[in-house]
């Protein structure tokens, strides 16, 4: 029975995940069409060459091969993610003393961009809090905008949340907050709406559970 | 020792007829002769082997025992297991064990979040699809990893999923076919693509955040 055991071990040992620490071509390789495949891994090799994250440059050109985009519209796509990239890098190399930047950062402050976040108001909420991951105050920033409210006077309000002590997602408690105050019957403008949950601060409601059937939640 | 008298000697080795002995003489005649028969006989059973085969003649007491302190008995008592194995059938429980444990679980494998990870519950209504799946950044874009389920027939479709905290981008394809962004989302951002199309967007909490 030692042979079997020593077998049994041999077989459960994990094993290198391939999957997990494959290329980026072998990523890419049958989930988008081969004619842009030589393009994306010039784009992704340039970020690499850069420093910048390649990760959202792999899942962009991951999303077009699942949703059948055109060839050159892909690639356009992925190419538009490494400009977004390059931009953030130059944010956060303003906003964040010391060097290289966090690839967390650049990551988000991209996806900030893409959401419509203007630069100086990313670049003003990097500033407040430097060393904290950025995601969650930009995301509240988005939410803001999204919701029509004015990009300084939103910014104002989570640096003002920051500094009474909230921290990471329940900055975007503070968003939620205004969009309900937005929404409340009788009707309150936008700065009523943000003045309202000024007074709050700290203490705006927590979102309810991620659990629910009312619709998609995760926050 | 007191000498034997020679008469009696005579008459014990068979030399004098023991009729012709003194009358105390022929008393101890017979005694010696009775007690030579009975050191001469074989016991029939040794005393050891008699006690033994009167206990095991005589029918233990039976005491009632109650249900549960016999199954607390039959637990508690030492038994001898022999597990035999053929190699084959050892190395293929073996690698069942090992794809139990080292294939990933996709997302809703389980709805027991990590510390960095957190619940997503996506719920959208589509009456008459006959499927719906959620496809995003959180599984790589692939199709068939995350499906809506509708048990009731209300065109009411959901699906719950253990996600990794923070920022996903997804969206729904409803009957294999159709893209279409999450109406409950509440966030959305361009997919980048040119053609003015949006991708929904969740930001999953850690469980350690949520209320």
């Amino acid at each position: 029975m030692r042979w079997e055991l020593v077998l049994a071990l041999v077989v459960a040992h994990p094993a290198p995940l391939v999957a997990q620490n494959g290329s980026d071509s072998t990523r890419l390789a049958g989930r988008v069409p081969a004619a842009a495949l030589p393009a994306i891994d010039s784009i992704i090799a340039a970020a690499v060459a850069e420093s910048l994250p390649t990760e959202p440059l792999i899942q962009k050109a991951l999303e077009g091969g699942a949703k059948n985009i055109p060839v050159a519209r892909l690639v356009s796509g992925v190419r538009r993610g490494l400009l977004q990239l390059r931009q953030a890098r130059i944010i956060v190399g303003r906003s964040v003393p010391g060097q290289p930047p966090p690839e967390g950062h650049v990551a988000a402050v991209a996806a900030a961009l893409a959401r419509g976040v203007p630069g100086p108001i990313v670049e003003r909420l990097l500033t407040v809090a430097p060393n904290e991951p950025p995601g969650p105050a930009l995301h509240a920033a988005a939410d803001l905008i999204g919701h029509h409210f004015d990009p300084d006077s939103a910014a104002d309000l989570l640096v003002e949340a920051h500094n009474k002590g909230l921290r990471g997602v329940r900055l975007l408690d503070v968003a939620v907050a205004a969009d309900h105050e937005l929404q409340r019957p009788g009707g309150r403008t936008p700065s009523e709406a943000l003045a309202h949950v000024r007074a709050m601060l700290p203490n705006v409601p927590a979102a309810e559970a991620a659990v629910t059937r009312r619709g998609t939640k995760g926050s | 020792m007191s000498p034997i008298d020679p008469r009696l000697q005579e008459a014990l080795d068979g030399e004098r007829d023991p009729g012709d002995l003194p009358l105390d003489l022929r008393e101890a005649y017979d005694r010696l002769t009775s007690a030579t028969q009975l050191l001469t006989a074989t016991p029939p059973v040794s005393v050891a082997a008699r006690v033994m085969a009167e206990i095991r003649q005589t029918p233990a007491p039976v005491l009632p025992e109650a249900p549960m302190r016999r199954f607390v008995h039959f637990l508690g008592r030492p038994r001898a297991v022999t597990v035999r194995l053929r190699p084959v059938w050892t190395l293929a429980l073996a690698a069942g064990l090992a794809a139990i444990l080292l294939l990933p679980s996709g997302p809703g494998g389980g709805l027991t979040p990590g510390v960095s990870e957190g619940v997503a519950n996506f719920v959208g209504h589509f009456p008459g699809a006959r499927s719906v799946e959620v496809v995003g950044s959180f599984n790589d874009w692939s199709r068939g990893t995350l499906h809506l389920s509708d048990d009731d027939h209300d065109g009411i479709w959901h699906a719950a999923a253990v996600l990794p905290a923070g920022p996903h981008e997804y969206m729904f394809v409803v009957d294999g076919e159709r893209w279409v962004p999450d109406p409950l989302a509440g966030r959305y951002v361009d997919d980048g693509f040119g053609a003015g199309q949006q991708n929904s967007l969740l930001i999953v909490r850690p469980v350690a955040a949520q209320p």
